[in-house]
């Protein structure tokens, strides 16, 4: 399998009723990892496999030390709001440093580093291959968020 | 009294007339709407830079994802590649991920 789509768990949003884990968005670190197009997200996967480092997200990984390191870049700039029927968590745009040089990578997992068991908020697809050369590689988060939820 | 300069860093666009000025240096890289790449959300490039700046269009479906960035006809586009005459860089858009509740 692939990546298909950007996406949350089920799970994740289930720890919101019966916290297992205290995802903090604004509070925590929170880190963006890269990953080839070996991984298989699933939304029906538990919330202890939605995680850095863990399930489909264990290896995979595209990092290059001093750039992209392994384990990802933190966001910054973080905003939690919510109104007109959505609520959204954003972040500035993640940067790598300038002479990063990272082959066909097809998304990110959006990650609470602060925690040990490192569960995730959401994994977004970056619709096909990407690569940079001895150049800076960025994450523009869409206009919607990095993650929304929408209720109608 | 010593004047202190402000270092700026100058950017300009190899598609459109469009320019920009940040203070100091290592500053984030800045983006425009640009005219010239079909009105896709495109970086600047370093002022003298020889370079070319182009879209890419989403090699997927784009399967109801939520904000994904498009061109002036509606094309989702999923990344802007730089080409240098030493490097490349890219800058992805991604959509969100998304989660809806119908009342």
């Amino acid at each position: 399998m692939a990546w298909a789509t950007s996406n949350i768990s089920a799970a994740m949003v289930s720890n919101f009723f019966a916290p297992a884990a205290a995802l903090t968005y604004t509070g925590d670190t929170v880190n963006v990892a890269l990953y080839n197009n070996s991984v298989t997200p699933n939304k029906n996967d538990t919330f202890a496999n939605n995680a850095y480092a863990a399930g489909t997200w264990a290896g995979n990984e595209i990092s290059q030390a001093g750039q992209w390191a392994a384990g990802g870049v933190a966001l910054a700039s973080k905003t939690n709001t919510f109104g007109s029927g959505t609520a959204q968590i954003g972040a500035a745009n993640t940067a790598s440093g300038n002479n990063a040089t990272l082959t066909a990578v097809f998304g990110c997992l959006v990650y609470d580093n602060t925690l040990a068991a490192k569960n995730a908020f959401c994994w977004n697809y970056f619709g096909g291959s990407q690569s940079v050369t001895a150049g800076t590689f960025t994450v523009v988060w869409s206009g919607s968020g990095i993650l929304q939820f929408t209720i109608t | 009294m010593i004047p202190l300069l402000r270092a700026q860093t100058r950017w300009e666009c190899p598609n459109c007339p469009a320019t920009h000025v940040t203070a100091g240096t290592g500053a984030q890289l800045p983006f425009h709407e640009c005219p010239g790449l079909r009105g896709i959300l495109a970086p600047y490039v370093e002022a003298g830079t020889r370079c070319k700046v182009e879209a890419r269009d989403r090699e997927d479906y784009a399967a109801g994802e939520l904000g994904l960035r498009t061109d002036q006809d509606g094309r989702p586009v999923m990344s802007v590649v730089t080409t240098r005459d030493d490097g490349q860089d890219c800058a992805v858009f991604p959509a969100a991920a998304s989660a809806q509740q119908e009342g």
